[in-house]
């Protein structure tokens, strides 16, 4: 089917794209295009730039430069409604409901026409669809699988000849993934070319005619999925500079004799379930697992952040009943988050505020003198090699890998004994990527336990010693052999065809 | 970077505008130049800039409190009846201004615990604590207190109790030399307000939380007692604002201050904190609230009605704000195009 | 029929019914026909004000400023009257008025960026200003008798104005339940970047929530004047403040989107209905603001516990759907995935 289909025009097409947000270039010139009946799937690592260019295509962006044509026209969209007009439609990873009218209004809000006529057509895609939801109910109570086929029947409203699914699949129950693969088929049956994002390789393997593969803001793969494997996606997703891990014996070496520096054991709440590990001085155990896995649930729980999680946590040989980010700092635990923006950074602050704001929290320096607060700036850029022109630059203006040597610098300034980092590498360059990795061999060199939560596969085998997956909410210890790329990936992707039924 | 550069100076901007408007109106009026008078001229408004302090320091945390106006009403009741029951004077200035902070940790706690809006949860105080501060004259007498005077509590409802002790009210008339009470009150609370939020914990956790709550409460920073605390301390300033005024007038009244809230908020935002946390100055409310101040007074000396005032400070408020978008979204635009030409030059030198 | 129970419209009406049968039982006279429709009488000018607040939160901003929109229309109304325009021109007078004073708050919030606090907070000082440098600080007074006359006609011993307040409100009611564009207001609030994506013009339907906002505000003017039959410096003072009270306390959440037409009626009522009901209680009238603000407390923060207990719930339930799609499928189950990369490699 992708053979005849790629002779055609194709229906969207994107052509040198650029964009920049707040001095951060995005997308470096990049081409890409969607053919009618097609699932172009697009993969790339969080940060390389994908939804951007999906917010691009369906006019929620405008491109810094470059063009976009539809069916071999230039368009310029300057809002999402003049794209549905060129029957381009986003499904956005997060759906966009309005909680509190009916499922009715949720589908028709925006759409021209005589409102009875569409309500009527909305019904007919629906029940064609399998959304099996009461119209006159708030929307919500729907479920996440039934607030996309909202999002998705909105589209079909439109007479929508392009979807943009942004990681459909990434909360849904595995039932629920096989109902929207089911649809998937069908909206292409029908003509309709469909651009899919996924994390899930085995997913993208699946259901997809054709791959591209973003990385640092431009393309490094393009392939019929035909001529493609998960192996080689991976591959296509590593960075650059990647090399494959030298087999290492450190992990032999952690456990006889010493105590371990954290230590969870039976930890669970709503998303995970009775997750147990323990960390060595000097080693870094990898939790390898995809977005909505449970993975930056547990690290919240184990911090504090989620009091409501049942379980008990020693942290450096103390337990913490009670746990709280000042507590366990306290105690000699520290955590990267995941969302550097929402909850690691002060964006809008002097780097050098960040950098001292775990030492003030814990009121480990009452009265910090400005000067007193630039020397210990100053000391972790030098330590951590981060690029500014002053410690009173505005971290907003950045690049995402100083941004982060920035929060790392954060949250090592009260000396922790152990170290938890939810996406150490997420959306920064590959030079950046490799100072982070040299920080983290600096931690255990001087003894401090380190947990690096990815979604990257690679990125977990690089760095572990010890490698655990989370997947839907278990967490589970790999054999100490098991380490290799394909490994983690199997283990952590869902790549038993499952999602083919 | 000039930008950037430009609203550091935010503070210097106000001093030259007030400068200017001083200079302007002496050479309207000389008489207006008179350093005693104007320095005592400034007893008419202080209470606005006491109140605008404590305001400064709840919106620096991304917060706002409008019950501070209902606050200093009650602090002022509260100490005209307690003297009147027979209190030592001394006594009812510390209770006025433990009312004060009390409701302001009131506050407090009902934001920092819920997720309900912090301009709701102090509307309904503005209610609420006006509401108790006309009501507590009757109260007392329902609950069986004796005052001085026959009517009981209640006759002092509406006329305000006077007759205050020379001790006190020279709070509001008094003065050190050439300069009033009113005004040393305000300058030390200025200083301690503007030393606890350059120079302490307490005061960068203000601005941190103000940026981001998230980012705060992720990094350890002990958000709620934080908030409590922030607000507990407008409620005090807001309580010294009324009795400073009730002082100046010789009068306890509960509804003193209530026109107070537009001049109070302008004040704040005129000195160059974000509605939206995180920036901000108390030197900043305190220029922005002299030059509001002496603009009143200064029309008032040319013969102008005082109707245009609100006017002109309405005005004032939405423009100096509408003049931080705009030169913000020029400079945003400015910033992401030099990057993108940098980052071109730097692809087309690789000849990538 | 359940989400109208479970509604907080529902909620406050009960509560608006228990409280004057609960005063009924202490003092039989607030039941009289006369008493009720005496309280819906002097509601009307705050129920006017809490419909235009209504469309403002609705769209999750705020006007402090209806009170002095208010206020500038009935001066401008008392102008119009004086000069000897007829009733109907003055009081479109008067509503042009506040629909200019709304366009105002709606260019500046919509479309310069500023937030909604500040703007209204700024114009509720212009306005209240310009209010009086019009009228020189004093009263109009001398205003021409008749426009009383409409005021004080009653059909079926209920004032004129009371029957088309309800006309009013029923007309609202419809438009904004069946009308599309009525529904931006909440598709709006309710998810402002939804809306955006969905291809509504955002901007305008803020612009607009604000100079509906000031329209109604000109509306509760001619209410006003015609009440008492002359133009008070006053007018509309703090109302602003009650106006928000009343359509919070009737359940338009602040965050936006949620609540209706009767929220921002019952929300009015309520606080009408307090002041009175003090009177029947002879507790002083000095009681009634903090009476409302308790009350007002109290219904948020009830609000909130149970929108936290419902949140809780759905957290629960998805998290329980998630765990029984895992138990149906994982006959093989994680560890055994451990075994097959052999396979695949």
């Amino acid at each position: 089917m992708p053979d005849d289909m790629t002779q055609n025009a194709p229906v969207v097409a994107l052509r040198g794209i650029w964009k920049v947000f707040e001095s951060v270039t995005v997308l470096r010139g990049i081409d890409f295009d969607i053919h009618a009946g097609e699932v172009h799937a697009l993969l790339g690592g969080n940060g390389s730039g994908k939804s951007t260019i999906v917010k691009i295509i369906s006019g929620a962006y405008r491109p810094t430069a470059g063009t976009i044509e539809v069916s071999g026209m230039a368009q310029s969209f300057s809002r999402p409604s003049e794209a549905h007009a060129q029957g381009i439609y986003m499904v956005p990873q997060e759906p966009q409901i309005f909680p509190n009218l009916s499922v009715r209004e949720n589908l028709l809000m925006g759409l021209v026409g005589d409102p009875v006529e569409n309500a009527e057509r909305a019904r007919g895609i629906a029940d064609e669809i399998g959304l099996a939801a009461d119209f006159n109910a708030p929307g919500g109570e729907l479920s996440i699988a039934n607030q996309q086929l909202i999002e998705i029947v909105r589209g079909l409203l439109r007479k929508a000849r392009v979807l943009i699914l942004d990681e459909p699949t990434s909360s849904l129950t595995r039932r629920e993934v096989t109902s929207l693969a089911a649809q998937m088929r069908s909206l292409t049956a029908r003509g309709i070319g469909i651009l899919f994002i996924s994390h899930r390789l085995n997913e993208v393997i699946d259901l997809s005619d054709r791959v591209s593969v973003l990385r640092d803001g431009h393309f490094v793969l393009e392939d019929a999925t035909a001529n493609l494997t998960t192996e080689k996606l991976v591959e296509a997703m590593l960075p650059a500079d990647f090399s494959a891990p030298v087999e290492q014996e450190t992990a032999a070496a952690t456990a006889l004799g010493t105590k371990p520096v954290l230590a969870v054991r039976g930890l669970s709440s709503r998303v995970f379930r009775e997750a147990s590990f323990e960390v060595y001085p000097g080693e870094v155990v990898g939790i390898s697992g995809v977005v909505g896995a449970g993975r930056t649930e547990l690290a919240e729980a184990i911090f504090g952040i989620d009091t409501d999680a049942r379980g008990e946590v020693v942290i450096d040989g103390n337990t913490a009943p009670v746990r709280s980010p000042q507590i366990c700092q306290e105690m000699g635990l520290s955590y990267v988050p995941e969302d550097r923006h929402a909850h690691g950074i002060f964006l809008d602050l002097p780097s050098a505020h960040t950098i001292s704001s775990s030492l003030m929290a814990l009121g480990r320096s009452r009265f910090m003198a400005a000067a007193k607060e630039m020397e210990l700036a100053e000391t972790f850029v030098e330590r951590l090699r981060i690029k500014l022109a002053s410690p009173m630059q505005y971290a907003r203006t950045l690049s995402g890998g100083n941004q982060q040597k920035i929060v790392l610098a954060k949250i090592l300034a009260p000396a922790p004994r152990v170290v938890i980092l939810d996406e150490p590498t997420r959306g920064i360059d590959a030079h950046a990527r490799q100072d982070v990795y040299r920080i983290i061999r600096t931690l255990t060199a001087d003894g401090v336990g380190v947990v690096v939560i990815s979604s990257e596969v690679g990125e977990i085998a690089e760095v572990s010693d010890r490698i655990m997956v989370m997947k839907r909410g278990n967490l589970v210890e790999l054999p100490a052999g098991v380490r290799s790329v394909e490994q983690i990936s199997a283990a952590t992707f869902d790549t038993n065809g499952e999602v083919t039924a | 970077m000039k930008l950037t550069g430009f609203f550091k100076s935010w503070e210097f901007m106000l001093a030259m505008v007030l400068v200017i408007e001083l200079v302007v109106l002496g050479l309207i009026n000389p008489a207006f130049l008179n350093i005693e008078n104007l320095l005592f001229s400034t007893s008419d408004f202080v209470h606005v800039i006491i109140a605008a302090v404590g305001l400064t320091l709840v919106i620096m945390t991304g917060g706002i409190d409008i019950s501070g106006v209902s606050i200093m009403g009650l602090a002022s009741i509260v100490l005209g009846l307690m003297f009147v029951a027979g209190m030592p004077i001394g006594f009812a200035v510390i209770a006025a201004l433990a009312v004060g902070s009390g409701a302001g940790a009131f506050n407090g706690t009902v934001i920092a615990k819920t997720d309900i809006n912090p301009l709701v949860v102090t509307l309904a105080m503005l209610f609420l604590y006006s509401g108790i501060a006309t009501g507590l004259p009757t109260l007392l007498d329902m609950l069986g207190f004796k005052a001085y005077g026959a009517g009981g509590f209640e006759a002092y409802q509406y006329e305000g109790i006077g007759g205050l002790p020379k001790s006190f009210t020279w709070i509001g008339a008094g003065g050190i030399g050439w300069v009033p009470m009113p005004l040393i009150i305000t300058v030390l609370i200025a200083v301690v307000a503007s030393y606890l939020m350059t120079r302490t914990r307490f005061g960068r956790f203000l601005k941190l939380i103000g940026v981001s709550d998230q980012v705060a409460r992720f990094t350890g920073v002990p958000v709620q007692r934080t908030l409590i605390t922030v607000y507990a301390l407008n409620g005090f300033a807001a309580a010294v604002a009324g009795l400073v005024l009730t002082a100046y007038f010789t009068s306890a009244r509960s509804d003193l201050g209530a026109e107070a809230l537009l001049n109070i908020i302008t004040a704040v935002v005129l000195g160059g904190s974000s509605i939206y946390g995180g920036q901000g100055s108390v030197l900043g409310t305190f220029l922005a609230g002299l030059v509001l101040g002496f603009l009143r007074q200064g029309l008032l000396a040319l013969g102008i009605t005082s109707d245009v005032v609100p006017v002109i400070v309405g005005l004032l408020l939405i423009g100096s704000v509408a003049l931080k978008i705009g030169m913000g979204v020029l400079h945003t635009k400015r910033a992401n195009r030099a990057a993108y030409e940098t980052e071109r030059m730097a692809v087309a030198q690789n000849g990538g | 029929m359940m989400r109208i129970l479970k509604s907080r419209e529902f909620l406050v009406l009960v509560l608006l019914v228990v409280m004057i049968l609960s005063v009924a039982t202490v003092n039989k006279a607030v039941l009289y026909p006369i008493t009720l429709i005496n309280i819906l009488n002097s509601s009307l000018f705050l129920m006017l004000l809490a419909i235009g607040q209504m469309f403002v939160v609705l769209t999750r901003g705020i006007d402090v400023s209806v009170g002095a929109t208010a206020g500038l229309s009935a001066v401008i109304f008392g102008f119009a009257l004086n000069a000897g325009l007829p009733l109907p021109l003055a009081m479109l007078a008067a509503l042009v008025t506040g629909l200019l004073g709304g366009m105002v708050n709606g260019l500046g919030v919509a479309f310069v960026g500023i937030p909604p606090i500040i703007m209204t907070l700024g114009t509720l000082g212009a306005y209240r200003g310009l209010m009086r440098v019009l009228t020189g600080g004093s009263w109009i007074e001398s205003i021409p008798q008749n426009i009383k006359s409409f005021a004080v006609t009653r059909y079926l011993s209920v004032p004129l104005m009371v029957w088309t307040m309800v006309a009013v409100v029923i007309v609202v009611a419809l438009l904004l339940w069946k009308l599309k564009p009525a529904r931006y207001f909440y598709a709006v609030g309710d998810n402002y970047d939804g809306a955006y994506l969905l291809g509504i013009n955002v901007k305008m339907t803020r612009f607009w929530a604000f100079s509906l906002a000031g329209a109604f505000a000109g509306a509760a003017a001619v209410v006003f004047v015609g009440q008492i039959g002359f133009v008070p410096m006053q007018t509309g003072n703090g109302q602003e403040l009650k106006a928000i009270a009343a359509v919070v306390l009737g359940g338009v959440s602040l965050m936006g989107g949620t609540g209706s037409i009767w929220s921002a009626v019952i929300g009015a009522l309520f606080l009408t209905a307090v002041d009175s009901m003090m009177i029947f209680l002879k507790v002083p009238g000095s009681w009634n603001n903090a009476v409302a603000g308790f009350v007002l407390l109290a219904v948020v923060v009830f609000d909130f516990l149970i929108r936290r207990t419902v949140r809780n719930r759905r957290l629960a339930a998805r998290a329980a759907e998630m765990r029984r799609s895992e138990l149906d499928h994982d006959g093989a189950g994680a560890p055994a995935l451990v075994q097959t990369p052999e396979a695949t490699s």
